[in-house]
């Protein structure tokens, strides 16, 4: 844990949260937006960390595709990894069940963690559609490893964003999951690979 | 020294708070300095007392008129602004509430106040710059959470608690002459040492009384802000519209990252953890909350309502 984590998390007085637990807390949250906004799961999410040179990474990677292959005889979790022009790797699962997906998504990030790359795992992000005036329009919710907190993120036109969507997500589950209150940190991800 | 207007919650806006902010300061000059004089002259309590009371009650009377003379507003008709009147009209008529007068100042700043003396004479006050960046339900928002200071009679209650710290004032400058021996004072008593320290207490006292009332009469206006905020929340039905106007218009807007999470990663800015808003004395003393709680507690509503 990163000295700045340490400062945050007493500054914030949290109780302590595994990754896993917060991810975690969207299997009840993803109704929560459901019932309240109408925002319904894609059931597409990805996991993303910054790339890196060596045998190590490689062979974390082969591992999380070993497991991914595995999962997907029992799981039925469709799943690719994309590298995007800023250099991170993107593990993309796409699948039917919240419960496969999170269960999928916090597995990746417990390997990455177990194998010494915890620095770099930057997001865990869920896709979510809505109905509006008859075109779909997708939000995001993000989960930023570094700060262990979840931040919405409406894309809307060109490199601009929809507040207010995002201001109602925070407002329907901010009591539900660990949420980052401070918009400041609200960072986009433009031209996602997913 | 009353407060007889509700400004918007924006701080951005100095000029146009500090025009009105000096007409009242000459006013309260003014009618400190008639009343020391009136005081200097020998009348006696209870006369200066009607005096005092009979002013207060004046420029309670006239705040509507002070304001919009010092503000520079001009009233507008429904021919001149018919979107400005079918706002106010939706939302008046929804809630039950008496139209009030309406007034347009021209400048870009954004902001929008309410003044009046009660519902039936009162007067909403918006500039060019809101109508220009805000849309029609961030407007109605904002609107709303005027009408609802003067449903809330705010003009009254913080005129009657000026009234405190005014009482207040009074008695310091009333203690202070009869403390010298000048006019009317307290005839009866020695000038000995125990007389001048009862009229050190009263003036110590008084200033007491007036730095805290001063600080309560801040206090209840940011409480004000606060359930105008929700008043406006309930007569629309929509928190998020107004906390998005409360962002536009203080700025806040742009605190909201559109760099890639990728691209500020690296670098170190991304791990400063962020300053504390503004110092805790600051808040003491002003008159609108933080936009960053305006906007949380209106989240809290539009959660609630689930």
């Amino acid at each position: 844990m990163s000295f700045f984590r340490k400062l945050r998390k007493s500054i914030n007085n949290n109780k302590p949260r595994t990754d896993s637990d917060a991810i975690f807390s969207l299997s009840s949250a993803y109704i929560t937006l459901e019932t309240k906004l109408g925002l319904k799961s894609t059931g597409r999410c990805a996991l993303s960390l910054k790339s890196a040179d060596g045998m190590h990474f490689t062979e974390m990677k082969d591992g999380i595709q070993r497991f991914l292959n595995i999962s997907k005889s029992d799981t039925e979790l469709k799943n690719r990894m994309v590298v995007d022009s800023y250099g991170y790797l993107w593990v993309v699962l796409e699948g039917k069940s919240m419960a496969d997906i999170l269960a999928g998504i916090s597995a990746i990030g417990d390997t990455v963690q177990e194998r010494g790359f915890s620095k770099q795992l930057l997001v865990a992000i869920f896709e979510f559609k809505i109905e509006k005036h008859s075109n779909e329009v997708t939000q995001y919710l993000i989960y930023n490893y570094k700060f262990n907190k979840f931040y919405p993120f409406v894309p809307f036109g060109q490199k601009t964003r929809s507040t207010e969507d995002e201001m109602k997500i925070m407002a329907a589950i901010v009591d539900e999951v660990p949420f980052e209150k401070d918009m400041i940190l609200w960072y986009p991800l433009w031209d996602l690979p997913i | 020294m009353s407060i007889p207007k509700t400004p918007s919650w924006q701080r951005r806006d100095a000029g146009l708070t500090a025009r009105i902010i000096l007409s009242f300061s000459i006013l309260a000059l003014l009618y400190i300095g008639f009343l020391s004089a009136l005081t200097y002259v020998g009348l006696d309590f209870v006369s200066i007392t009607v005096i005092a009371g009979i002013m207060i009650l004046a420029q309670w009377y006239f705040s509507d008129k002070i304001v919009l003379w010092s503000s520079g507003a001009k009233k507008v008709t429904r021919e001149q602004f018919p979107e400005l009147h079918d706002i106010i009209e939706r939302v008046v008529a929804r809630n039950n509430l008496p139209k009030p007068k309406i007034a347009v100042i021209n400048t870009n700043m954004p902001n929008a106040f309410a003044t009046g003396k009660g519902p039936r004479s009162s007067i909403v006050v918006v500039t060019t710059g809101l109508m220009d960046l805000l849309d029609t339900e961030e407007l109605e928002g904002v609107l709303s959470h005027e009408l609802t200071h003067i449903r809330n009679r705010d003009v009254l209650i913080l005129t009657l608690a000026s009234l405190f710290s005014t009482v207040a004032w009074y008695l310091m400058q009333f203690g202070f002459y009869g403390g010298m021996g000048y006019g009317y004072g307290y005839g009866y008593r020695d000038r000995n040492n125990s007389g001048a320290g009862a009229m050190i207490i009263v003036i110590v006292v008084a200033m007491l009384t007036w730095v805290v009332s001063f600080l309560i009469i801040r206090a209840i206006s940011r409480y004000r802000e606060f359930a105008a905020d929700r008043g406006s929340a309930q007569m629309t039905g929509k928190p998020v519209k107004l906390a998005n106007a409360l962002m536009k218009i203080s700025g806040n807007m742009r605190q909201i990252p559109t760099k890639d999470l990728r691209q500020v990663e690296g670098l170190n800015a991304f791990f400063i953890i962020p300053a504390l808003s503004g110092s805790t004395i600051g808040n003491l003393f002003s008159t609108h909350p933080p936009v960053e709680k305006r906007v949380q507690k209106l989240m809290e509503m539009e959660a609630s309502m689930g």
